[in-house]
């Protein structure tokens, strides 16, 4: 039984795509057969992170167009075995997006796939609403501040009635759940930031996973390697246990740093690692 | 699912099938009492009222109480003072409670005059069928089979953006109320869970609606139309299991005991 997963925060820039590319190579490591889909059409970053921008030849709208075939579109990762990717179009619109297409693509590879993650993009329009209309899942990406906190509300209230399960109307809806990215414990115990509880008691979801403010999330997305891949990240460590609640694992809640503590001896000769 | 996308073509078909439907409905709309003239007083308190809460007023439905403004009597005071509203994006459209002249003169200015008393209306298929059973029995039956002013709940956390309007009743919602949320009910609202967004009770005039929730942190509260925003309220207002109710025309803030 696959299931579909859409990435999605209504406020940009606070880390769907990073978190999209994580979660799904995560996914594939795992050994799921996982294919994550850029839904922010016209401006394709997913790619990007993913290392496979220059690979890209046929796209999603393509394939919703009739105009290449899916096997055609999908880019094989060359780390994961696993892992594909289904890219975007720089040069259309959303508007090239439309329900039926969308719905087409997702039940061709419904038949292929365990896992389908959706990169919603930025906010609430069009792109975003059929990045999560046919999904299964969610898993809404915060930052601890006030203004990302209200547009993932927003983004709640819309799964839970904008979407294919909530308009079939016999009380399915689709499970989300809160993935809080860039935390930094130090700020958040000094009240520079929002705590875990306070972002906790506004959504009033299940809480996925904390991904610590790290360099190496930025590291990793100039280089195009999902962060989940860099073993001394706290970050990817982070995601790992994201992904393993995400697939129904109990593990426990802890709150990493960011960037793994330097070795006695490297701390005592000054080096970082 | 087809369907779906197809939507402005399904209700095209239909419509070619069925011209047009009569359907009873209501709205909400903003009472304004007048006290006096509508002179420059008058419009700089207005004024300072709109600029408060610039959002509230925005395109909703607003009529003239004109119980207490003798005053104004002229047939073209209520036109020109029609006139004056619209230019700040009220859209009034109907006076109540007037004298026989100023109801002469609100229907010469276009104005729809509202039987005087409260604004509580009736759906349209109800008033209908009150008049179709001839056998007592059978209305008895009628009475049992149609749902009174129900009381409706939620069981999940009110988000961001979205509205839930109690028309008939009660309004009891069981989770947080967000930000940028909106609750609506002609009766009471209950909410077991923090409310922070706006919470407007007795919309259908009924003073005494009242709002009680968990833990207080509304944008607005308001009863009967008469409203506050956060900002307004005072900084010692109770948080924690409250009430909020109408008292000689003004919302109190109160701890449950």
């Amino acid at each position: 039984m696959s299931k579909v997963i859409v990435v999605t925060s209504g406020k940009g820039g606070v880390g769907k795509t990073t978190s999209s590319a994580a979660i799904s190579a995560g996914l594939a490591m795992r050994g799921h057969k996982t294919v994550v889909i850029d839904f922010d059409v016209g401006l394709r970053n997913l790619d990007m992170i993913m290392g496979c921008e220059r690979r890209v030849v046929f796209d999603f709208i393509n394939v919703i167009q009739g105009d290449a075939k899916l096997k055609q579109a999908l880019i094989k990762d060359r780390r994961l075995e696993n892992l594909y990717v289904l890219p975007t179009s720089q040069t259309r619109d959303k508007d090239a997006l439309t329900k039926e297409g969308v719905k087409k693509v997702l039940d061709e590879l419904r038949e292929d796939f365990d896992y389908i993650v959706c990169d919603s993009p930025a906010g609430i329009e069009r792109g975003a609403h059929l990045a999560m209309y046919y999904a299964d899942e969610a898993v809404v990406v915060t930052n601890p501040e006030v203004s990302s906190v209200r547009d993932s509300d927003r983004v709640l209230g819309l799964l839970n009635s904008k979407t294919f399960l909530a308009e079939k109307g016999d009380g399915s809806n689709v499970k989300a759940q809160l993935l809080l990215t860039r935390f930094d414990p130090a700020r958040s115990a000094k009240g520079e930031m929002m705590s875990v509880q306070d972002v906790l008691e506004i959504l009033a979801i299940p809480l996925l996973g904390i991904i610590p403010e790290s360099t190496t999330v930025l590291k990793a997305s100039n280089e195009g390697t999902p962060v989940i891949l860099d073993e001394t990240s706290g970050a990817a460590k982070a995601y790992m246990d994201a992904v393993g609640r995400l697939v129904g694992e109990q593990i426990e809640m802890k709150v990493t740093s960011g960037d793994q503590r330097r070795g006695f001896l490297q701390r005592l000769l000054g080096r970082t690692a | 699912m087809q369907a779906q996308g197809k939507n402005n073509g399904a209700t095209r078909r239909v419509a070619s099938v069925k011209p047009l439907q009569v359907r009873g409905r209501f709205f909400t709309a903003i009472a304004l009492h007048l006290t006096g003239r509508a002179d420059q007083a008058f419009f700089d308190a207005l004024d300072e009222k709109l600029l408060q809460t610039p959002l509230f007023f925005e395109n909703a439905p607003l009529v003239l109480d004109l119980e207490e403004s003798q005053g104004l009597g002229g047939p073209r005071d209520l036109a020109d003072l029609a006139e004056a509203l619209r230019a700040r994006r009220l859209s009034v459209f109907g006076v109540q409670n007037g004298t026989a002249e100023q109801a002469e003169a609100a229907i010469a200015a276009g104005l729809v005059v509202l039987p005087p008393g409260g604004g509580r209306s009736v759906p349209l298929e109800r008033v209908s069928r009150d008049h179709s059973p001839r056998d007592p029995k059978q209305a008895l039956a009628a009475a049992a089979a149609e749902p009174l002013p129900t009381t409706r709940l939620i069981t999940q956390p009110v988000r961001s953006g979205q509205t839930i309007f109690a028309d008939r009743g009660d309004l009891i919602i069981i989770g947080p109320v967000s930000s940028g949320a909106e609750i609506i009910a002609s009766g009471n609202i209950h909410v077991y869970g923090r409310l922070r967004g706006r919470a407007l009770a007795g919309v259908n005039g009924d003073t005494t609606a009242r709002i009680f929730c968990n833990a207080l942190d509304a944008e607005l509260l308001a009863i009967a139309g008469l409203y506050t925003t956060s900002e307004a309220l005072a900084a010692d207002t109770p948080r924690q299991f409250v009430q909020v109710f109408l008292e000689d025309e003004k919302l109190r803030v109160e701890t449950l005991k």
